[in-house]
């Protein structure tokens, strides 16, 4: 049998532990697709999913990091558009046979393997999550929600106490649920993960405590975050309200809950989803609210769910949004009796089947989180461990594990008081301000788990050996030892299995706090997925109280220095904890006291003065009464007249100022804003736009012919290796690296300067795009003599962040060499208009989602489409910061750039000799002057050279083809057709080789020019008039209350460097280069399989640091 | 086990007036529900009956009981104390004997030759126990009824060995705790408003009295005591009950009788004309 086959099926844990690479290290390409072969056919025989899913990973692993390095270097290969279509559209099955079909009949291909890696991945995460979703469906008590058709079906009903009407006050009891958050001290590398659990349930263990909050500061004192309402009202919908995010809906149909993204409220919904309130088998049902709530509740009678999370910042890594999530579902399976008490505290039977409910109702909002997240419905200190399947498990024969874990919680004996005060006198809890997506991290651990990779699955059992060592000193009571295990968690296993989980602003807090304490620092916590927002500081309790003080100075600090180059959500914060034996808990108010907190009031307030008093019902009159009752309060009464006074009067608008910001800094840099106006009428005319952005459909596009393209992946002659190093060692070489870019796709628009991104650790610490490239050209010049002068573009955007980092960092060595070109061209955004909108996701081809994500992608597509028409479409985006209001214009403004802002003449005034450049994009980790490649250029004589790849799945956005017979670089934009694109096997990198003065020359300049600022103005307009403008949608993030972010599509233009290749009087020459000197990282999620598959290596062993 | 005392309920004060309802029985005779309850009671042999009432009641009733009055004994329930309260008011009546027991606002409909109570009283003498009558309900209906739950005894179909008793549980206690084998998905074994008690009871009744609670003591939280004291099982009669309490409940019991009876052709006549002339534009919206 084949070796990897009896990995997978073996019961020995010696022989299913063993990993991918001890079979596959040395494999021959026959021997690896051998293996590949092997497990296709054994994973669609087998019947046992787990089985499965591993071979589904061992083979992406094979097609994406074992065979690529055996193939012939010189090898071209085609994906078949189908099967890239099949991929989209979830298909994967038949995608991995076409890719297969393609293989067998055109031999493996680096293109081929990239794409089966990618299907195979995804395959296995299809797999996964259906049987997560299966199990959470066929949980005992979760069943007959699906079974539920009609709301005459209906068999809940409301408990009798909910309905009974306080006769003097006229109003019905209001139950309140108020819930704690978890703060986890180990998770055994993530081992929460629904996956792991059931696949290695001996290995999940979570050991995590109950906490209350207070915001230093902001809060006298801590109390448990989460307090959600109900209530029942006079008025047959569902009312939700959210305080913290200010938003209010009313439910009318059935079919407004399963709405998720129409409004901030989609996890309320969930949670009436969950709870069995609109049973999830409703969905589709075009019935009304009413028709429900009269069968639950009685005719004429509705429901308020209002929750409040006391402004807890997102990404606080404390599970706020499951906790509240499992508060909300508590409450409501309360009212209804499906848990057994309606006030007090849960029995355990009961705070399962809430986090059974929690789990499916993450699920149904598409979104996902640990099985040790509902933790706060727990009390104090609990280990939570993964449990074998049982005869009568739903999950028996399937998986190895239960989906629910088993909770412990442990007692004040084990953990004494005296423990439990020295975590509280020890710990600061912050926020570090970021608010990240651990999604991508959860997928890593779970494919490295899988994979068993020696280095990663020893980090593993070392997590699980901490988690023992966290337990032991908690029963000793050694909070410093806690300290040590947690750190050394943090630095080995978490950081050995997932590099990403720390950062840049992680480290340097760790290093400051070492610096200022010494050994009164008694360690790092991480919590939950990643460091960054929410994290745990250990300090000896002698110093804690001036320690907390001091960390959230230089937090603030630290965050300062790094606001341009991570993504940070909002400032950080310090919290006052202490730890929760409750769990969650409720009461129910009556009469007088039965009143919402005063945010409610201030929310609901306005639209409730609008109604004449008479048409408000003797309920709410009531309530209104007693509020102005409450205003009158002497100690609280002006507190609350102040928040609901804010609610209804006008108070200074924000926005003017920002606008008037905005119009300054367009003033400031130069914004032409005859051309954008121009631009926005072409536009609104149908002139320009998505769909404009294609060439003609008759256009001739054709791969290039074998000649047209210079061979360099076989390695290059010494004549021209020679001549490059002569060139170096002459000066008559720059570089231009062009850092404009905003990293869009890196960041999901939060609008940080990409090149200063410390992305991956190099040489002990992480280094951003930028340190990495100026290490490549320190390389260089140790290795050949000469110097390099190094030019960063810049945009408005990122000029004075570029600037200020490297000032801060002394131009790394490089004194003047380091030369920043302001970037002279800035563009407004604009709301989009709805025909590019749909354009966009309806004619272009679109990633589908797993079937619950993509219901809330097309709900929040729905909601975007009303915000473009009434925001008014192709009118100015201005509802944001400035920064996130400008774009750069595309990367073809930054060359003539140099010419219009002096620094070629600056160049060139200080090295004669100097006549080439070597341009790329920040994200061109590989490009250096390799004098092989140089050499290349200056032989060819050509104006520009440019430098291709062949192409991978991922390698989206045009490439070198024959244009109605030239050759030119397409942008991904103007292919006619998607599939012309899958045509063209090379992959543009953007590496440019450019003759200085071949360039002018096709400017119409020459060197004497540039001083000539008129002139070359003149040229450079000119030529911009020759280049097409492409309309292209960008996210952009919008920030606002508590680290909340909404992403927006907008608008802008660009025009692009490989367009220049279309004209007919410049020479250009085409290079095909290894492709690891192409390779970019366009989003983080590529970076795990880039440092996996030895690219850092490769780029490490390029530098000098 | 000689079962010859029966106890029927009907001093709730919602449903006090059902009983004296009057409907047309199979073969075309005008009579009160409370009569038809009465006389599925002694078709099964039972000749000693006693009807527990709200005060004040026993007037209207003595008239509905029309010619079984004698063989009827009225007990008031003096204070509307719940269910388990109102047969706790028979314990004089039944003394140390086994009864039956009758729901008053519900009608029995056997689909055999041998009418419910019977049926389940020859289960009670095969099995020398107490015994309810149930049905599967689908669960929709749970917010209606008690729900049993159990395994079936060796050899036999339809009767059941309680293990677990459940007055109104909702759908997520009950697909927990409640399922029981051989029964569709969803379904549960739901009251009959039928059952054959031994006097013991009535000990378990006092016990649920004496407990301080909010809530009135039903006959489930009685039998669940009983459940665990001596054997106590579940027969799936062969019959249809029909709820007189909810809306249109009279209605569909009076057809259901109708149809099984004499005058069944003319029912169906009357009602086909009713389709022929009552036009969707006539529905109230």
């Amino acid at each position: 049998m084949n070796r990897l086959i009896e990995i997978i099926q073996s019961d020995e844990d010696s022989v299913r532990d063993q990993s991918l690479e001890s079979v596959c290290g040395n494999a021959t390409l026959d021997q690896l697709l051998g293996h590949a072969s092997e497990l296709d056919a054994f994973r669609r025989q087998e019947s046992n999913l787990y089985r499965r899913v591993r071979a589904l990973f061992f083979m992406s692993a094979i097609y994406r990091y074992h065979l690529p390095s055996q193939l012939p270097v010189r090898q071209t290969g085609h994906i078949p558009f189908e099967g890239y279509e099949h991929l989209l559209s979830r298909r994967f099955k038949e995608a991995i046979d076409c890719f297969l079909a393609a293989q067998t009949t055109d031999g493996p291909s680096d293109a081929l393997a990239s794409a089966l890696a990618q299907a195979y991945h995804q395959l296995g995460f299809q797999t996964l999550a259906d049987q997560v979703r299966h199990s959470v469906r066929t949980v005992r008590g979760n069943q007959w929600m699906f079974r539920v058709g009609h709301p005459d079906d209906h068999p809940l009903r409301i408990r009798p106490e909910l309905t009974q009407v306080d006769p003097a006050t006229n109003t019905t009891p209001l139950l309140k649920e108020t819930t704690a958050v978890r703060m986890d001290f180990s998770h055994s590398a993530w081992s929460d993960i629904f996956f792991l659990g059931m696949d290695f349930p001996e290995g999940a263990r979570v050991l995590n405590v109950s906490v209350d909050l207070g915001v230093r500061g902001r809060d006298s004192q801590t109390k448990p975050p989460i307090e959600t309402y109900l209530r029942v009202i006079d008025e047959p919908v569902i009312r939700l309200a959210s305080v913290d995010l200010g938003a209010t809906t009313r439910l009318e149909s059935i079919s407004d809950t399963f709405d998720f993204a129409r409004d901030y409220l989609g996890l309320l919904k969930a949670a009436l989803i969950a709870s069995g309130i609109v049973p999830p088998g409703l969905e589709g049902c075009r019935e009304s609210i009413a028709d429900l709530l009269g069968v639950m509740l009685g005719p004429g009678r509705g429901l308020e769910l209002v929750s409040k999370i006391n402004d807890i910042p997102k990404g606080s890594r404390l599970a706020v949004s499951t906790n509240l999530l499992g508060s909300l579902i508590s409450i409501l399976m309360r009212a209804t009796g499906q848990v057994q008490s309606l006030t007090g505290s849960l029995g355990e039977n009961d705070r399962r089947l809430v986090a059974a409910r929690a789990i499916l109702g993450e699920w149904i909002g598409g979104s996902g989180g640990g099985w040790q997240d509902s933790g706060g419905v727990w009390p104090g200190i609990k280990l939570i461990c993964g449990t074998t399947a049982e005869k009568g498990d739903p999950e028996f024969g399937i998986s190895r594990g239960r989906l629910m874990p088993i909770h412990h919680v442990l007692d004040h004996e084990t953990i004494s008081d005296e423990t439990r005060e020295k975590i509280q006198k020890s710990l600061v809890l912050v926020h570090g301000g970021m608010a990240q997506n651990v999604g991508p991290i959860l997928e890593m651990v779970t494919e490295h788990y899988l994979l068993r990779s020696k280095k990663e699955w020893d980090g593993r059992k070392e997590a699980m050996e901490i988690l023992d060592e966290v337990v032991d000193a908690l029963k000793a009571g050694d909070i410093k030892r806690v300290g040590d295990v947690t750190t050394r968690n943090f630095e080995g296993p978490l950081q050995t299995i997932i590099p990403w989980a720390t950062n840049r602003f992680t480290d340097a807090l760790i290093e400051q706090c070492r610096d200022a304490y010494g050994d009164k620092f008694w360690g790092f916590w991480m919590l939950g997925g990643m460091a960054g927002g929410g994290m745990g500081f250990i300090f000896d309790p002698k110093v804690k109280d001036e320690a907390q003080q001091w960390l959230g100075q230089r937090m603030l600090q630290t965050k300062k220095t790094l606001a341009t180059s991570l993504p940070f959500a909002m400032d950080p914060v310090v919290y006052d904890f202490s730890i929760n034996d409750k769990g969650t808990s409720s009461e129910l108010l009556t009469g007088k006291s039965a009143m919402l907190p005063d945010r409610y009031y201030a929310l609901v307030l306005p639209s409730l003065l609008r109604t004449p008093l008479r048409d408000l019902s003797l309920r709410t009159r009531s309530e209104l009464e007693r509020i102005s009752e409450r205003c009158r309060h002497h100690e609280s009464g002006s507190d609350t007249a102040g928040l609901l006074l804010g609610s209804v009067l006008p108070s200074i608008s924000t926005d003017v100022q920002k606008e008037s910001s905005l119009q300054k800094v367009l003033s400031e840099i130069g914004f032409d804003r005859e051309q954008h106006e121009q631009i926005r009428a072409d536009l609104l005319s149908g002139r320009i736009g998505l769909s404009q952005n294609r060439l003609p459909a008759n256009t001739m596009i054709e791969d290039v012919q074998p000649g047209q393209v210079v061979e360099l992946r076989e390695g290059i002659e010494t004549k021209y290796v020679d001549l490059g190093k002569k060139a170096i060692q002459d000066g008559s070489v720059a570089v231009v690296t062009l850092a404009a870019g905003v990293g869009s796709r890196w960041t999901e628009g939060a609008g940080v300067c990409k090149a200063l991104h410390p992305f991956s650790r190099f040489a002990g610490r992480h280094r951003s795009f930028m340190e990495v490239h100026l290490a490549k050209n320190r390389a260089i010049t140790a290795k050949h003599g000469g110097r390099i002068p190094h030019v960063f573009t810049t945009s408005h955007l990122t000029d004075q962040p570029i600037r200020e980092f490297l000032d801060r960092n002394d131009f790394f060595g490089f004194g003047g060499d380091v030369i920043v070109s302001t970037g002279r061209s800035v563009g407004l955004r604009m709301i989009p208009t709805v025909r590019d909108l749909r354009f966009l996701w309806e004619e272009t081809s679109q990633q589908i989602l797993d079937e619950q994500q993509q219901k809330v992608r097309e709900s929040a597509r729905t909601a975007l489409i009303d915000w473009a028409k009434s925001a008014g479409e192709a009118s100015d985006y201005t509802d944001n910061v400035p920064s996130q209001c400008i774009h750069p214009v595309g990367h073809w403004y930054e060359v003539p750039n140099l010419l219009r802002s002096g620094v070629l003449k600056q160049l060139i005034d200080r090295e004669k000799h100097l006549r080439y450049l070597m341009l790329h994009n920040i994200d061109t980790l590989g490009a250096n002057v390799d004098p092989g490649v140089l050499g290349r250029h200056i032989d060819g004589g050509t104006t520009l050279s440019f430098e291709v790849i062949t192409r991978r799945l991922e390698d989206r956005g045009g490439g070198l083809a024959m244009v109605n017979g030239h050759p030119r670089l397409v942008e991904g934009l103007a292919m006619p057709n998607e599939e012309i694109e899958f045509e063209l096997p090379f992959y543009n990198t953007m590496n440019t080789w450019i003759d200085i003065d071949g360039l002018l020359k096709t400017f119409g300049l020459t060197r004497a020019d540039l001083s000539n600022q008129q002139r070359v103005d003149e040229a450079v307009r000119k030529m911009a008039l020759r280049l097409p403008t492409y309309i292209t949608l960008k996210d952009v993030k919008k920030r606002w209350g508590n680290a909340q972010e909404d992403v927006f599509p907008v608008a802008q233009f660009e025009k692009l460097w490989g367009d220049m290749t279309a004209l007919p009087e410049v020479s250009c020459a085409f290079f095909a280069v290894p492709l690891r000197r192409g390779q970019q990282l366009k989003a983080q999620a590529q970076l795990d399989p880039w440092k996996r598959d030895g690219s850092a290596d490769y780029i490490d062993s390029l530098c000098k640091w | 086990m000689q079962v010859q005392k029966a106890v029927i309920t009907a001093a709730s004060p919602s449903q006090n007036t059902l009983p004296l309802q009057q409907l047309v029985d199979r073969r075309g005779d005008v009579k009160t529900a409370l009569q038809l309850i009465v006389e599925e009671t002694l078709a099964a042999g039972v000749e000693e009956i006693c009807v527990i009432i709200r005060p004040g009641d026993q007037e209207a009733y003595e008239q509905a009981a029309g010619t079984h009055l004698g063989s009827i004994e009225f007990v008031e329930q003096p204070e509307p104390k719940g269910y388990a309260d109102a047969i706790h008011q028979a314990k004089a009546f039944v003394g140390n004997h086994p009864f039956l027991h009758l729901v008053g606002d519900h009608l029995y409909l056997s689909s055999t030759e041998v009418p419910c109570a019977k049926q389940l009283i020859q289960i009670a003498n095969e099995f020398e126990c107490s015994v309810s009558a149930v049905q599967s309900t689908r669960e929709n209906k749970l917010p209606y009824f008690g729900i049993v739950s159990g395994p079936l005894v060796p050899r036999r179909n339809d009767v059941y060995e309680v293990e677990c008793v459940v007055e109104k549980p909702t759908p997520t206690f009950a697909e927990q705790e409640l399922v029981t084998p051989g029964l569709r998905a969803g379904h549960y074994l739901g009251f009959f408003g039928m059952h054959v008690l031994t006097s013991e009871v009535m000990t378990a009744i006092e016990q649920l009295l004496a407990e301080p609670s909010a809530e009135k003591a039903t006959l489930s939280d009685a039998l669940a005591i009983l459940s665990s004291r001596q054997r106590y099982l579940a027969y799936q009669v062969d019959g249809t009950r029909y709820n007189l309490g909810l809306t249109y409940g009279l209605l569909n019991a009076q057809l259901a009788i109708g149809l099984s009876g004499k005058d069944r052709d003319q029912i169906l006549t009357e009602l086909v004309e009713l389709l022929a002339s009552r036009t969707e534009g006539e529905r109230v919206k």
